[in-house]
């Protein structure tokens, strides 16, 4: 059962109850619940009563008369419920993402490729490094693309300067890429994964 | 209804609803072009393994390569062609990729098989602040972006119909039929190329005067009633511009009407044992994944292709349902030495599980022996949680050790995909990352 239909007022009203067996050490009954709640009818209260007593807030004896259950124990506001008390771990992990979501940012999009050669070694890229590289993504001066220039595959910064593209190794022992005939932009790396063990 | 009438529009609206039939062009070769880009352009073919022709890419259908096509015929015709292993593993995360794409853009997603889904898209110009063909455009679009190949899209107002357009103006096409163009595009539309339609039921058409779709759907529907039954009113419906067949959600929890597995061994084989293994190895592999999905089986068919492809096969039915494979090994061992015959080449054995039902719903006859099918029940249960830690297949069936006889063969290198066998730091055979990994040299 989802609790977050509980919040506003049933929330109000399962306080009415506590006041009310606070106040006369004892439950209401039905009609004098149904004045609690500002119902008209008997009946509409016997139905909220019956959805707080699936809940263990209340029970009732065997000629019907409600009894008091858990009512002291404000109740916990959680995603959803189970029997059972919920953790506090629960609670907290919602907010938690996994490694997965942390490094890909368009699961659709985003691909692995193992990096071979130092061009890019000034950057903090290593031959065997495994890079994250997404295709969605356009690419901006200082991003780290590969790209295809005349026929062969490469992994360098992109730079624009004008309607020029160039691209540029992070190793001094290359020289700049300016692409004479083709370029083609095949994704930009948006995380680099080093396993060591 | 003016029946008859030359080309007098079948509806007046544009779209009443909005469906979209996507299909991957040459799926399997388009995905290993996408991780490998080398490959782009050039006569492309997967299925080394089979030694058969799974897909061809366009560049060699182009000079003739079909599928089902042996390689030694394909070497001859298109020489320079390359030929690849399949890699199932790469082509099912491009699939669900496709799959997701598409989900962003409408709930209503059929994945309709491993490269083709069905969308409806009603009711999402508001959304999109566009026509139905824009939105499709977009769709194709970033598909053909993310994951780097073609797709071919059909858009119409009915399931049958939309399938229609995709195929028109393959590879990378994009066909939209809205109703008041209905009665134009039919008249471009043959027979067979309606999904449903198969060689007999052109020929039966034919015989009663209807040569394209155009006639048949300005025949009246007691017509199409009467000459192909219960379907043949749908399709004629469907046709006409009535969606009658939904866009099927996927459930969660997909279940099987039935499960095969089918493996070719290169080369073909006459040795009995070995044989049997693989018999038995499919037999094991179909019930993984029937205890996989819950399910329990109650009629077996098991056959044997021979070197020349014909096919034999037997059935055996349990008296009840079962999810154990020990249940049937005595079955298939015996079907199976009714159909092996000495001295005949093998190249391929196959398992199918049919008449399957929800585990649990097992009925038990008065004389069944309780005791046992409840010690092999929790025997299947141990071997899968067993495999599930240590790798599937670590602990089988004694008749499958026979299949290490000529491991070398099951296996050779050449005929296992390159993922397989670049493994990246943490991966082993068994389990690899879960991302498509480029190769870019």
């Amino acid at each position: 059962m989802q609790l977050l239909m509980l919040k506003g007022d049933i929330k109000d009203r399962i306080e009415k109850i506590r006041k009310f067996y606070l106040r006369n050490k004892r439950m209401p009954s039905y009609s004098e619940a149904a004045s609690l709640f500002g119902f008209r009818s008997k009946n509409a209260a016997y139905k909220l009563i019956g959805k707080l007593k699936d809940l263990g807030l209340v029970s009732s004896d065997e000629k019907g008369k409600l009894l008091p259950g858990d009512l002291n124990n404000p109740v916990k506001l959680l995603g959803s419920i189970s029997a059972g008390f919920p953790s506090p771990a629960e609670e907290e992990l919602q907010d938690t993402m996994s490694l997965d979501e942390y490094l890909i940012n368009n699961p659709t999009s985003t691909y692995l490729l193992k990096v071979e050669g130092d061009s890019m070694i000034d950057a903090g890229i290593h031959p065997g490094d495994l890079v994250l590289v997404d295709k969605s993504v356009v690419p901006k001066t200082g991003d780290i693309v590969i790209a295809q220039v005349d026929d062969e595959w490469t992994l360098k910064y992109f730079e624009k300067k004008g309607r020029a593209v160039y691209l540029r190794p992070a190793n001094k022992k290359y020289p700049l890429i300016k692409p004479k005939q083709e370029l083609i932009i095949g994704g930009v790396v948006i995380a680099n994964v080093r396993k060591y063990k | 209804m003016s029946e008859n009438t030359n080309s007098y529009p079948l509806t007046l609206s544009s779209y009443p609803k909005a469906i979209i039939h996507v299909d991957c062009d040459a799926f399997f070769t388009s995905c290993e072009a996408a991780v490998k880009p080398s490959l782009k352009g050039k006569p492309l073919i997967t299925g080394k393994e089979r030694g058969i022709v799974s897909c061809a890419s366009y560049e060699a259908k182009g000079v003739g390569v079909k599928r089902g096509m042996r390689l030694f015929e394909v070497e001859k015709i298109c020489p320079g062609c390359v030929i690849l292993p399949s890699d199932y593993e790469t082509y099912s995360l491009y699939s669900q990729r496709m799959f997701s794409i598409l989900r962003r853009f409408t709930p209503e997603v059929e994945e309709y098989s491993i490269d083709e889904a069905f969308c409806d898209l009603t009711g999402l110009r508001r959304v999109y602040h566009c026509s139905y063909e824009k939105i499709a455009l977009k769709i194709k679009e970033a598909i053909e972006k993310e994951l780097d190949f073609t797709v071919s899209v059909g858009l119409s107002i009915s399931k049958s119909l939309a399938k229609i357009c995709s195929k028109k103006d393959k590879p990378s096409g994009f066909t939209c039929v809205p109703g008041y163009k209905l009665h134009q595009f039919l008249k471009e539309v043959s027979l067979v190329e309606v999904c449903g339609f198969g060689p007999n039921s052109v020929a039966l058409l034919n015989k009663r005067g209807v040569k394209s779709v155009y006639d048949f759907v300005n025949k009246p529907q007691e017509f199409a009633s009467k000459v192909l039954g219960k379907i043949g009113r749908e399709l004629y419906l469907e046709l006409k511009g009535m969606a009658i067949y939904e866009v099927i959600k996927d459930e969660v929890e997909h279940k099987y009407l039935s499960i095969s597995k089918t493996k070719t061994f290169m080369p073909p084989s006459e040795e009995r044992d070995f044989v049997k293994a693989h018999l038995f190895r499919n037999m094991e592999s179909a019930f993984i994944k029937l205890r996989r999905h819950k399910q329990s089986v109650k009629k077996i068919t098991v056959f044997l292709k021979k070197q020349d492809f014909s096919s034999y096969g037997l059935e055996a039915e349990l008296n009840r349902h079962s999810s154990s494979t020990m249940d049937f090994t005595d079955i298939v061992e015996e079907l199976f030495n009714k159909i092996y015959k000495e001295k005949i080449l093998y190249r391929a054995t196959g398992v199918i599980l049919s008449k399957l039902a929800n585990e649990g719903h097992d009925e038990r006859t008065l004389f069944d022996d309780i005791l046992k099918i409840e010690k092999l029940k929790s025997l299947s249960r141990a071997a899968d949680r067993l495999n599930n830690k240590f790798g599937k297949h670590t602990l089988h069936l004694g008749s499958t050790e026979f299949l290490k006889t000529r491991n070398s063969s099951i296996h050779p290198r050449s005929n296992v995909s390159e993922r397989k066998l670049e493994l990246l730091k943490g991966e082993n055979f068994r389990k690899r990352l879960n991302i498509p990994l480029l190769r870019l040299k």
